[in-house]
Formats: structure tokens, sequence, C-alpha cells
């Protein structure tokens, strides 16, 4: 539109980019790549989630966790809906992947993504029961809050429409974790267990910030789909789970 | 994927010189509802070429119409043969409504919504504000209209009756490049510090629920800047570029053609973030995994060809994709490909990411 006007300087300014038609091929596959992150962690963790559901202790908790795996799957529909405009063949996605499939449990990948899919890593590890899995969710529902409010800021509006809408959805999947962290303490849970899924999410939830790349982080940036660094999203999400486990007696040391 | 219906042609009314206001009649209406603020995506077969081209939704919610505005641009093919040879009867295809340049509506509130149009810009505004007068009888909104000259201004004479229909719930302000105004105000270009003129002495900027800004690039983040500055967060500031606009449209750059392939080998020469780099291919192997296996930042995500992450475009040379559940017909007869299911047929192939 206006030659004197370079993208890059656009986004600086803080213009957003509206449809399909107005991206560049760069800014389209960085878009997409992140918008598959996104879709792709939701569908693995639901899937990953759902056989958690029958070991739930009790109806309420049931519910909780059907609730969750229902509402990461609509979060990853309305997602996929946005890269279907760019041409992602919606209605073939979900089922181009097995989402539940998990490695082993003592697999240790760092922050490797899989050949097949772009789940960030964590979401390749299997849950081990139910007090596992809340804690799990406990703490990659507080890492979903602080990266989502970064996606809030994206510069692909539609995008960032988006994820308005989501972020309240995944902040209240964090306090159900929470609610049901308090539930099984309450119920004499295992102290010991609860710590050792603590070791050993704790980790695995971390590395899901990325960051490794600087050139990667500055073109991010750059396309404004990124303002918030990953080392600053990273101690963010340590200082507030570290505060959600705190009064449970949990340490992210321990 | 994109399904496109045929919609014909009811009227073709011009608005002022270079712009058409064109009246669609769909086959099936429930398939065109649409959202105020939308548009819709047409194609046209032009010289042997698919054009795809879209225009803004101009008619409001409840008109009972589904109306779009056609500003001719210069050189634009689409845009000089809708001012030009488009007439009743003719059938068009486009695709349902899209974009979320969109506010939901609620017949019992009360809002003050501010619009900000560029020339043809107005075209989604105007279905905007026609719904919210229609549909919220308590809300007001501010149209902040920027326009060359007196003679381009769009739907001029449907804003001055939608101002008697309403009575003092929508507000005009025309803010004229070249001609001159009774005040200096709304005379010259919509900046940053223009806005802040306009809400420190005409527009109660304090009582804003929302703001919608569609026109030329630099005209919308000066507006949006001034915006920041009296209080708006982004979630209340909703941009709309030109569909088919592009800030800083990169300039096509020149296939190379030089280097013999090596007999046996294929050679792929890649080019991505405008760095080319010439690498040897395993036979069977994708264009993905050629980019990769040399340590080039490709962009990719699903690998299964449903994804469209991985799009590049094949200049020189031949390959075969796999499976494509991504591209449609016409982005593969340009070229287009998925490079994680394309491998080479051809001793050389030349890609570009950048296109």
């Amino acid at each position: 539109m206006d030659p004197t006007l370079s993208l890059a300087d656009y986004l600086a300014a803080g213009g957003k980019l509206t449809a399909p038609g107005n991206v560049t091929p760069r800014y389209r596959a960085e878009l997409l790549r992140l918008l598959a992150t996104f879709v792709d962690s939701s569908l693995a963790g639901a899937a990953g989630f759902a056989d958690t559901i029958n070991a739930g202790p009790g109806i309420a908790e049931r519910i909780a966790a059907a609730r969750i795996v229902m509402e990461k799957t609509q979060n990853a529909a309305r997602i996929l809906r946005l890269m279907g405009e760019f041409g992602a063949d919606t209605a073939r996605y979900a089922g181009s992947h097995p989402w539940a499939a998990r490695l082993p449990r003592k697999a240790d990948i760092g922050a490797e993504r899989s050949e097949h899919d772009m789940r960030l890593a964590v979401f390749n590890y299997p849950l081990a029961g139910w007090d596992d899995a809340v804690v799990m969710n406990l703490l990659m529902g507080q890492a979903a809050v602080v990266q989502l409010a970064d996606f809030q800021t994206i510069s692909y509006q539609p995008a960032a429409d988006a994820f308005r809408a989501i972020a309240p959805v995944e902040a209240a999947h964090r306090d159900l974790a929470h609610a049901g962290l308090a539930q099984r303490i309450a119920a004499g849970a295992d102290r010991s267990a609860l710590e050792a899924s603590v070791r050993y999410w704790w980790p695995r939830v971390a590395v899901s910030f990325g960051g490794g790349s600087g050139t990667r982080q500055a073109l991010l940036h750059g396309l404004g789909l990124r303002h918030q660094s990953a080392g600053d999203q990273r101690s963010a999400w340590e200082d507030a789970a570290a505060r959600n486990l705190e009064g449970f007696g949990l340490t992210p040391g321990a | 994927m994109a399904r496109f219906l045929p919609l014909t042609v009811t009227e073709v009314r011009k608005t002022i010189r270079d712009a058409v206001v064109v009246t669609l009649q769909p086959e099936n209406p429930a398939d065109f509802t649409f959202a105020p603020g939308q548009y819709l995506t047409f194609r046209r077969d032009f010289d042997g070429e698919e054009l795809r081209r879209s225009y803004s939704i101009c008619s409001g919610a409840d008109d009972g119409l589904l109306q779009v505005g056609i500003k001719r641009v210069e050189g634009g093919t689409f845009s000089t043969w809708a001012n030009t040879e488009l007439e009743p009867g003719a059938v068009l295809e486009a695709m349902a409504p899209m974009g979320s340049f969109t506010t939901e509506y609620d017949a019992g509130r009360s809002r003050h919504l501010l619009g900000f149009a560029g020339g043809s810009g107005i075209t989604p505004i105007m279905s905007i504000l026609r719904s919210l007068l229609a549909r919220e009888p308590k809300s007001r909104f501010t149209l902040v209209y920027a326009n060359k000259g007196i003679g381009t201004i769009m739907f001029r004479e449907e804003l001055e009756d939608l101002k008697n229909t309403h009575m003092g719930r929508l507000n005009v302000i025309h803010v004229l490049e070249d001609d001159a105004q009774e005040i200096d105000l709304f005379t010259g270009l919509v900046t940053r510090e223009k806005c802040a003129d306009l809400f420190a002495n005409w527009i109660d900027i304090a009582n804003v629920d929302g703001a919608f800004i569609c026109g030329p690039e630099p005209m919308m983040l000066g507006i949006a800047a001034a915006l920041r500055d009296h209080g708006l967060d982004d979630a209340q500031i909703r941009f709309e570029l030109f569909a088919s606009s592009q800030p800083g449209r990169a300039a096509k750059p020149a296939g190379g053609t030089r280097a013999k392939a090596a007999s046996g080998a294929t050679e792929v020469v890649l080019t991505l973030d405008g760095a080319t780099r010439r690498l040897s291919a395993a036979t069977g192997e994708t264009l993905l995994e050629t980019a990769l296996a040399g340590s080039v930042d490709a962009p990719f995500a699903c690998r299964a060809g449903v994804c469209s992450t991985c799009r590049c475009r094949v200049l020189e040379g031949e390959v075969e994709m796999r499976t494509n559940h991504a591209l449609e017909d016409y982005e593969v007869a340009r070229g287009y490909v998925l490079s994680c299911q394309a491998v080479p047929v051809s001793a050389r192939v030349v890609v570009d990411y950048d296109q």
C-alpha cells in the first residue's frame, strides 16, 4: 500500500495485520508455526489427559477433567480455524497425528520437538496417575497463562483476538488444578509422590519457553509475534508457579 | 478449504467517479450471513489467470441486502473491470464472509464507538455504523472520515441520510486533504497530532468504548498511537488493512539460472529470507528434508501436507508432491508446493520461500 513504510517499521510502530492476504511469506510461515504449536499442544494435552478422566477420585474431579479435555479441544479448534484461512485442511488436521501418543516416562528430550508434530516437548511425556496429572496441570496451566499474556499482543489481529478469548479459559484450568491439588492434599495424598511429580514436571515445563536461538527470538520480535523474551517469560512463570506450590508446602527444588 | 459460491449481481451503482456499490444476490442467503465489518473474497479469471480480490461489505446487518464497495485502484485489473464492465445479471463467485473487524451488538447497550476511515476504508465502517444505529438504539457513533477532496467522498449522501434518521447519534467529521474547510483542523491528513486536537475539542475520547480504523497504514498507525495515548488498549482498537494490502511488499526477486547439475545428484537452489543456498538432495528426499539437512531454517509444522506452513514456490525444475491437502489448484498452477511433500524429479530445482 504505502511504499515508504516497510513491514518492519509498520509492525514496530504497533501496526496490526488483519488477513491472510496482507502477510509476507516469512510472516505467514512464522505465524503458522506459532499457531500450529498452540493447536498441537492443545490437542496433545487434551488427548493425553482424556485417559486420566477415569482416574479422578470423585465425580467432581472427573467433571473438571472432562471439562479441561473439552475446552482444550475447543481452544485448538478456534486456532485451527485461523490456520484454515491460510489453507490448512481443518477437517483432516485432527486425524493426521496420534495426539495421545507419548514417549516413555524416563525419556529425556529437553526442548526437542517430535518429528511429526509441533506440540511442546512437555506434551510428549506421559502422565502417571491422577495426582501426577494434577501437578502437571498446575505447572503447565501457569505456563499457558504466561504464554497467553504475550500471545494476546501479537501483531496478527485475528490471532490476538482468539488468544484473548482463550486466556481466561486456560487460567480457569490452572485454577481447577489448584483446587484439585488442595482437594488431594486434604484427602491425605502421598506427599512424597506429589514432591516427586513436582520434581519431574518442573524442568520439563521450564524448557517450554524455548529461547535457544537469539536470532529466532529477534526474528519473532521484529515480526511482532513475540514481545516478552523467553527468559522473562520463564522467570515470570517460575515466580508464579512457585507461589502456587508454596501454599501446599511444596517447592520446586524439593 | 476455500469454497466459492455463485452470487448474481442485481445492481451496480456509481457512488463517486471511480467507485461502485455492487448489490449481490446469493443462491442461498444463509451462506452469506455476515458480521458487519467482514469482507468477501471474489475470484475471477482474467486472460487465463485467476485473480482473487477481497472487498468489504458496506450494507448493514439488517438492511436485507448484500453489498460491497469497490473502488478502482490504479492499474487494478479486478477493480477496473468492476467499475467499467460489471453489469446486473453477471454472476460472481465469492467465499463466505470473513474477517474479524467486527463487534457484537446488544440492543440494551449504550456505548460510543469511534470510526476512522481513509478513502475507500469507509466500506466496512459503513456496515458497522449502520448496524450499530439499527441494533443499539442507545448507542452513538462518531466517524472521522479522511478524503482527498469533496468529490472523492464515498457514501456522502448516505451518511447525511443516516445522520437525519438517527438524530444526534451519528456524528461525522470530514477531514479533507486538499479542500480547505471553515475549520482548519478539518483540513490535511489525519495524524496522531490531529487526533489529539480532535480529542481535545471535538470528540469525548474519555467516553469512547472502542475504535475501528481502516485506511492507509501510516494513517492507521498515527490514529492507533493517539488512541493509546488516550487510554484505549489493544482490545479496544480494531485495525483493518485493505485485504490485499501488504506493508512494504517485497519486490519480486529475480530467479537465478546458473550452474549445471552434476549428473546423478539433484541440485536444489533455495532462497529463504533473501539468502540463496545451493544444496545437494539425496534421491527421494523432500525439499524440506534437503533444506533442514543443509541447516536452512525452513518453515514447517505438520509435515503431513495439511497445515501449509512449509509452502514455497518452484521457479525452475520439477517436483512431485506426495500429497497435498493445503494448496489450492490456482496456487499449484503458480508453482507453489508444500516443501514437506515435494520431491524433486528434475536434476535441478530452484525454489523460493520468499514469494
